[in-house]
């Protein structure tokens, strides 16, 4: 994958650099508004990590500046002001996600794998994670590029879980989506959670319950 | 923001000019009313005396009057403003004994009373003739004398000129009189309210010449009206200086909470640049990052503290639903990278949506610092709760966790800034609590900080709850939003 | 003693036939202006000129005539006469009273002194003072009079000298000769004994002062009483015999009143004439060529009553410009005191009665 990384302090690109280029991206880095706006340019990236508090002007109005080309390509923004005004202005302005300074390198690299897998499964129209693909074209699945037959609640469970791959899906969306609104058992979708589970033993995924909020699909750590 | 009336003169003056016109116009009145009558008295007096001389000239030559006309009286009737003069003197029977009348005929009114009383009433009688109006005075003459006498009716009269030209001229003097006074008077005013407002130009002019640092109370003699005025500046002094010295000595503490880890850094590197060994390094380094981790979470703690502290003003609080509030924020941290290693859940919700009054950032705040502290101080794998309930009037928030808690000596100290309970082994900076304490004292709520059985801390925050009426409800809490979309703030 | 001898040469004196028809007609539009005036028109030659030669647009018509038939004038129109002048004070105050006159209101009307105008609708625009004249024969017998008390004393201590050797106006008859007498009586009751001694001593009574003055010229009389003083003096230079002597106790002033009449035909051309008699053009005449003397005290000339006060005194008293002048046309006050003139003079006056 190709990233865009538009960071003036040198220590901080420098190590975002190597963080991201060790997950598998060529990152080009640069320090300026202007220089990022000449990259841009040219062919383009799957994902910009731009910093607010750059020398040469705001990353705001860069952002602007993208978002009003018709380029969605995912945008992260880092800034050290977490001020709330700057960062609903940043979403406004159709940034894909926020990371205040200081953050753990972790935060960042779980992030832009989220990110860049959002920008995967628009280009190929196929929502994936490890060896999990599904095509919501045809509601069909494959694991390990082996065909899964999923009866039709466990499909759109996992189509949900797939949607939010990296996030929590809140457990409303998928009773919601499961089962049409109306009144449902407390434990109607706590089943389909764990025959899913089953099918996916030992395939490298699991299903994390987060309690009272919800189910997150996660890679096993390695 | 100072917006500018009128000045205080100005009102005074328009008072001032409203009332003496309205006064003014009044005693206009007035004295014209007066300089008529004062005019009148004067000429008709006049009248009076001219009469009385001529009926004096009357005299009896047996029994039958006779006049010669004494030209004092005709002087005196003229008075000094030459007025034309007439005069009749008749008997009994009407005849003209001495005049000078003209061709209108002498009012008769007066010969119905002749021979009725000895000396009846004067009359006086205005005519209107050619040459404008004429005031005609006649009275009755009959004297005692050694023979029967008949009555004689004495008529004088004059032009009016004179009494216009004295009530214009008493007029205007009134007028004069009124004027310079209203002119001394305005005058008066003006340095009467140059000298009332003496006091504040004296405050105008300390707070001018003081220095933008000077906070110290003010040193001024005020009357009493003023002293609210310059008591408010003291405590808006005196508050700023709190602030100020505040602000010092929150610095002072920040600076050296910075410098504590800094130098640690410092020397830990400084002893691994010493070191050939890998393994000595690479422990360094691991001390190095929790320390700069420490330092990074240190500094934006400060910053929100310092913020939360010394921000004013716009301070809109609105009614918010809290349970998804909270729902959003719990969906937030359980997905962070941070919380990977802890059970951080939502504890079941009121159905109900739970109205409050407060400001969304703050409270998102609040509870990231509670979570925070919680997920730093709690060991790996303890569960972390968050939890809405309704006791009573208010709305208990509450972040409860299984580790360990703290002591409970330690628990009143804990919302001051740099406590960490003695927990010094772990990171933090034990500013956590403090913003949480100044959030809640914002939002008019109060915290407790409690142990839990067997071990655990609960942090709660008591908010009143805004009681809809009826009609009022809220939309039915709804579903949060897609977290790849997370605009909702 | 004093006697005054006018130093100016009088060259208009007696020449009253230089003035028939006044002035010709000229081609241009000219205004005529009616003056209807008891004043010698001898005497007033050089200011009607003097205005002529000012206003040459206006034809002047002089009507000479006596006091009454001037106040009747007033009364007889239309047409009335444009400027009345009479120095029958008691009635042209009567007419003005009456509203006869129009006001005027000029800088020069303005500016005339108060004590001689009254309303600004008449103004006394000569100061004529009255005295008593005598032949020098008189002095040859007795010591001349100087006051009223020494007149009254010469006239009871030498009474057969001077029966019908002393004249003085008749009240009766003349309109002048009535005021001052009133005016007389009213200074002092002392005057009723001058009267009972010019009764006593068959004083010869005149209707103007002119045939006074010829009277005493001719030897008819010794000693003339109250004539006008503008008239003895400008006669008295031309006759050395006649010696003319301003009371030293106190000396009527009689002035001319002149009003504007209220119907005047040509109201602009007597306003005109009349600010020019009270302007400093008019007043230099009056003071220089005519002895009717200018009552304004900043006026030079021989004829000006500063001059006169310098050469008599302070003792000239002017016959109050007030309303109380009306009182001397009073019927009933003019029957009584013709009465009581009558009972003291003793005698009847020859010519009947007119009424002033």
């Amino acid at each position: 994958m190709r990233l865009l990384l538009v960071e003036d302090d040198e220590l901080i690109s420098r190590s975002l650099g190597q963080a991201l280029t060790r997950l598998g991206n060529s990152v080009e880095v640069f320090a300026s508004c202007r220089d990022a706006r000449a990259a841009l340019q040219g062919a383009p990236f799957d994902l910009v990590v731009l910093d607010l508090g750059l020398p040469d002007g705001d990353g705001l109005s860069l952002l602007e500046e993208i978002r009003r080309r018709g380029d969605s390509t995912p945008v992260l923004i880092l800034t050290a002001r977490d001020g709330l005004d700057d960062r609903v202005r940043g979403l406004d302005l159709g940034a894909d996600d926020y990371l205040a300074k200081p953050f753990q390198l972790a935060e960042l690299e779980a992030r832009v794998r989220a990110l860049l897998r959002r920008s995967q499964q628009r280009t190929d129209n196929c929502l994936s994670l490890g060896p999990l693909r599904f095509d919501p074209a045809t509601g069909t699945s494959w694991l390990d590029d082996a065909p899964l037959d999923l009866p039709h609640r466990e499909r759109l469970l996992l189509e949900s879980l797939l949607l939010h791959a990296g996030n929590i899906a809140p457990r409303e969306i998928l009773e919601n989506r499961l089962f049409g609104f109306g009144e449902v058992g407390t434990n109607a979708l706590e089943v389909y959670v764990s025959r899913l589970r089953k099918r996916l033993k030992q395939s490298g995924l699991h299903i994390r319950t987060f309690r009272g909020l919800g189910y997150r699909l996660e890679e096993d750590d390695s | 923001m100072i917006t500018v009336t009128r000045s205080i003169k100005w009102r005074m003056a328009m008072w001032l000019l409203i009332s003496v016109l309205g006064l003014g116009a009044l005693l206009m009145l007035e004295a014209w009313q007066s300089s008529r009558q004062a005019a009148e008295r004067a000429f008709d007096a006049q009248l009076a005396a001219a009469a009385l001389t001529v009926s004096e000239a009357v005299q009896w030559r047996d029994g039958v009057p006779e006049v010669i006309i004494p030209p004092a009286a005709l002087q005196i009737l003229a008075t000094s403003s030459e007025e034309r003069v007439f005069y009749a003197v008749l008997d009994a029977d009407g005849r003209q004994l001495s005049s000078n009348w003209p061709l209108w005929p002498v009012p008769d009114a007066l010969q119905t009373s002749l021979g009725q009383a000895p000396d009846s009433a004067p009359l006086v009688v205005d005519q209107p003739t050619l040459h404008g109006s004429l005031r005609l005075y006649g009275r009755e003459v009959s004297s005692a004398g050694w023979v029967d006498q008949q009555p004689v009716q004495v008529w004088v009269g004059h032009t009016l000129s004179g009494r216009e030209q004295l009530t214009w001229a008493l007029f205007r003097q009134a007028v004069s009189r009124f004027l310079i006074m209203v002119v001394l008077a305005g005058l008066l005013m003006a340095l009467t309210i140059r000298y009332v407002l003496a006091p504040l130009r004296r405050l105008r002019h300390q707070l001018r010449m003081r220095d933008a640092e000077d906070m110290g109370p003010l040193e001024a003699h005020v009357p009493r009206e003023i002293r609210e005025l310059a008591e408010t500046l003291d405590h808006l002094f005196a508050r700023q200086r709190q602030g100020r010295e505040d602000l010092l000595r929150f610095t002072a503490d920040a600076s050296h909470q910075l410098k504590t880890p800094l130098a640690g850094l410092q020397t830990t590197t400084e002893l691994a640049l010493r070191s050939d060994d890998p393994d000595h390094w690479r422990e360094a380094l691991g001390a190095v990052h929790d320390s700069a981790a420490r330092t990074s979470r240190l500094a934006s703690q400060l910053l929100s503290l310092a913020r939360l502290r010394h921000i004013q003003g716009d301070v809109t609080q609105t009614s918010l639903e809290l349970t998804g509030l909270v729902r959003e924020v719990a969906l937030d941290w359980a997905g962070r990278e941070q919380a990977r290693h802890h059970d951080l859940g939502l504890e079941p919700l009121p159905p109900a949506p739970v109205m409050v009054t407060a400001q969304d950032w703050a409270l998102r705040e609040l509870l990231g610092n509670l979570i925070d502290n919680a997920l730093h101080y709690t060991p790996a794998g303890s569960r972390i709760s968050l939890m809405v309930n309704r006791e009573g009037k208010d709305v208990c928030l509450a972040v409860l966790d299984d580790g360990p808690g703290v002591a409970s000596e330690a628990l009143e100290r804990l919302c001051r800034p740099f406590e960490r309970a003695g927990r010094q082994d772990t990171e933090g900076s034990g500013l956590g609590l403090a913003i949480v304490e100044t959030i809640a004292q914002r939002l008019g709520g109060r915290v407790r900080v409690t142990n839990l059985q067997p071990h655990g801390l609960q942090v709660a925050l008591w908010l009143p709850e805004v009681r809809l009426s009826g009609a009022g409800l809220p939309e039915k809490r709804g579903l949060p939003g897609d977290s790849s979309a997370r605009t909702e703030v | 003693m004093r006697a005054l001898i006018f130093p100016v040469c009088w060259l208009l004196l007696m020449s009253p036939a230089a003035w028939g028809t006044v002035f010709p007609d000229e081609p241009r539009a000219r205004t005529p202006l009616v003056i209807s005036a008891a004043l010698d028109l001898s005497v007033v030659s050089p200011l009607l000129e003097a205005f002529q030669a000012a206003h040459p647009r206006i034809d002047v018509d002089f009507r000479e005539d006596t006091t009454l038939a001037v106040n009747d004038s007033v009364s007889n129109g239309p047409p009335a006469p444009d400027v009345v002048i009479s120095s029958a004070m008691p009635l042209q105050m009567a007419r003005v009273n009456d509203g006869w006159a129009r006001r005027l209101d000029s800088p020069q009307a303005r500016a005339w002194p108060d004590w001689a105008k009254w309303r600004n609708e008449v103004f006394g625009f000569t100061f004529e003072p009255i005295v008593m004249v005598y032949r020098l024969d008189l002095a040859r017998h007795m010591l001349p009079p100087q006051t009223h008390a020494d007149l009254q004393q010469l006239l009871t201590s030498h009474a057969e000298l001077l029966d019908r050797r002393v004249t003085t106006y008749s009240p009766q008859v003349s309109a002048i000769g009535y005021t001052l007498s009133q005016q007389d009586a009213r200074y002092s009751t002392r005057f009723w004994e001058l009267v009972d001694a010019m009764g006593q001593l068959n004083a010869g009574l005149e209707r103007d002062t002119q045939t006074m003055l010829e009277g005493i010229n001719e030897g008819r009389y010794w000693l003339g009483y109250n004539l006008i003083g503008s008239y003895a003096m400008a006669y008295a230079q031309h006759h050395p015999d006649i010696i003319v002597q301003v009371p030293m106790d106190y000396s009527l002033v009689m002035m001319r009143m002149v009003f504007v009449h209220r119907d005047a035909e040509h109201p602009e051309a007597a306003e005109t004439f009349v600010n020019f008699l009270l302007g400093p053009e008019g007043q230099h005449v009056l003071a220089g060529q005519t002895p009717l003397f200018s009552p304004l005290t900043d006026m030079a000339g021989p004829w000006t009553a500063r001059r006169l006060r310098e050469q008599v005194g302070e003792h000239l008293y002017p016959i109050p410009l007030d309303a109380s002048l009306l009182a001397f046309v009073d019927p009933a006050r003019r029957e009584a005191f013709m009465r009581q003139w009558r009972e003291t003079f003793g005698s009847v006056e020859d010519s009947p009665s007119a009424s002033p």
